[in-house]
């Protein structure tokens, strides 16, 4: 892809940038000597077997999960550990979740204009003008009044994107954005993901959508048992993967 | 709408059989014939010993004992609404030190918690009635009844809140933080109001239970409903007609705090149940 073929300057410091990082859950080791770096613009789609630390790896980048050693960086500058500096660095993450987490007592609208208005401080005319643009393009915006749970699955998930992206973040984190859903809806949704990566978000997207990830990603990630086991382009890890665990899993995919 | 509402029996048990209903109605019958049968034996008695005599009911005729009888359930109605506030702003308080980050706060919450839940009304009530005086405070009997009526609910008002907190889905608090919101911030605008909205019914039972406390306030001889018939009663010697009128008015009182509380359930599930048929339609 284009995006991979640009001048590679000194001063662009990826947008994130995990090192040597390990986490624990009291005995099971989550994590193992964690390193990622994602540049600005690139897609890196995670995949592996349940339970390989997917999710907690996608969750300590904007640190709703703690690590216990190593280091994680935003645009160059390291996670804070708590107060007003972390939630300023959140505001910078984006996240979707798989069960969308739209917040239940408020409308459509209001989900998406509580980040600005609350956290950056943009005046509500102004945030709604923009919310409502926001709507229009993930294509919701007729559902505006509504509450979240008068929305369809697709629907809603396509707000939640919404939300994040009032936030102007330089980096969205997906944890496995349509798994939650009835088939019929995922495509609307990985319409909305593919149409996000064409634009130059910066995206990690932890997914099981194989075509998804070999039609957007830049990279893609393999992980298995806390560790990262390949990184590879989604042509070469697709067609012929440099290990044997990697073609094991996709083989056990194939097979279902 | 009203058949699309599930009732909590509906959703525990199955629809009852054909014995089952058969079973039901002759308990129902044996139940109904024991109740006329009691009812018929208490007004018997009352007729025997005199009470229907119409010299205790017809001051219920009188514009005087109604309107000093109002003047009780207006007072009644002032304790209980600012001892209703008051309870409401300590159990948010106790809830905030319950849930707390530092373990000395929870600690302190939850022994003020357990104090106020354990202690008798009574017992808050003589503190300010008998032992605060003592220290040259005297308050006035309003506050007499209604601070400790206050304070004897917080405690249950405070584990209500954090039951509603609990209640609220974690993915909640995480979408709120990720998008850069404070602690405080997640807390008061995202997570406690959907915390309340769980927990409206039992907050509600709460307030029947002020209610019913403040009848304490003849100790303290405030005129709330409960004192002003104490006195309609030792002025025309009219015990069971005077209490059998306050009892309904109490009933009435509470009835009304109970649909209150129905209404707002019910409109709670009515929103998530239209909420749900309109997003299978996914419109
Ligand atoms: N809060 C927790 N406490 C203890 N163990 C946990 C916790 N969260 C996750 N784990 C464990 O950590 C490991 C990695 O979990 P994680 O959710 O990151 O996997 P995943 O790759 O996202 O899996 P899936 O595809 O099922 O979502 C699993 O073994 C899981 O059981
Ligand atoms: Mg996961």
């Amino acid at each position: 892809m284009e995006k991979q073929s640009k001048p590679n300057t000194p001063e662009q410091t990826p947008v994130i940038e995990l090192r040597h990082v390990d986490k624990h859950y009291g005995q099971l080791h989550v994590l193992k000597d964690i390193n990622l770096s994602v540049k600005k613009g690139e897609v890196v789609v995670i995949i592996g077997p349940s339970g390989s630390g997917k999710s907690t790896l996608c969750r300590t980048i904007n640190r709703m999960e703690t690590i216990n050693s190593g280091e994680i960086l935003i645009d160059g500058t390291a996670i804070p550990q708590e107060g007003k500096e972390l939630a300023r660095l959140r505001a910078q993450v984006g996240m979707v979740f798989q069960s969308f987490n739209l917040f239940a007592h408020k409308t459509i609208l209001d989900n998406v204009t509580l980040g600005p208005t609350d956290v950056l401080h943009v005046p509500k005319k102004e945030a709604r003008e923009e919310a409502i643009k926001l709507l229009k393009r993930v294509g919701v915006d007729t559902q505006a009044a509504k509450l979240p749970a008068q929305l369809s699955g697709g629907q809603q998930q396509r707000v939640a994107i919404a939300r994040s992206l009032a936030m102007h973040p330089k980096a969205i984190l997906f944890d496995e954005p349509t798994s939650a859903l009835d088939p019929e809806m995922i495509g609307e949704v990985l319409d909305v993901m593919t149409e996000l990566a064409k634009e130059g978000m910066t995206m990690v997207v932890v997914t099981h959508e194989m075509n998804f990830a070999r039609r957007v990603a830049d990279r893609v990630i393999f992980m298995d048992g806390g560790a990262i086991i390949e990184e590879n382009t989604p042509e070469e890890f697709f067609t012929h993967p440099n290990t044997q665990r990697a073609q094991d899993f996709l083989n056990s995919i194939k097979n279902h | 709408m009203s058949n699309a509402h599930v009732s909590v029996r509906d959703a525990l048990y199955e629809a009852p059989g054909p014995k089952t209903r058969r079973r039901t109605a002759i308990g129902t019958g044996i139940a109904l014939a024991a109740i006329a049968f009691l009812a018929v034996g208490v007004v018997r008695q009352f007729y025997i010993t005199g009470q229907l005599d119409s010299k205790y009911w017809s001051i219920f005729t009188k514009s005087t004992t109604w309107k000093f009888l109002g003047q009780g359930i207006a007072g009644t109605l002032e304790v209980a609404l600012t001892a209703g506030v008051i309870t409401f702003g300590l159990g948010f308080l106790l809830m905030l030190g319950r849930i707390s980050d530092s373990k000395v706060v929870r600690g302190i919450a939850t022994a003020l918690v357990e104090f106020t839940r354990g202690v008798p009304t009574l017992l808050f009530l003589y503190f300010f009635f008998l032992v605060v005086p003592q220290f040259g405070l005297t308050l006035p009997s309003f506050w007499k009844i209604t601070l400790p009526v206050a304070i004897s609910a917080c405690g249950v008002v405070a584990e209500v809140f954090r039951s509603g907190v609990k209640a609220v889905p974690k993915g909640q608090r995480e979408a709120a933080l990720s998008i850069g919101m404070s602690k405080s911030h997640v807390f008061l605008k995202v997570v406690f109001p959907q915390a309340i909205r769980y927990v409206i019914p039992a907050l509600l039972s709460e307030l029947v239970i002020v209610v019913k406390d403040t009848t304490f306030a003849y100790v303290v001889t405030f005129p709330d409903l409960m004192q002003n018939a104490k006195v309609l009663i030792s002025n025309y010697d009219a015990l069971l007609s005077v209490y059998l009128v306050v009892a309904v008015i109490y009933i009435l009182i509470n009835y009304l705090l109970n649909r209150a509380s129905d209404f707002a359930a019910r409109r709670r599930n009515r929103t998530l149940m239209a909420a749900q048929q309109n997003g299978n339609k996914g419109v």
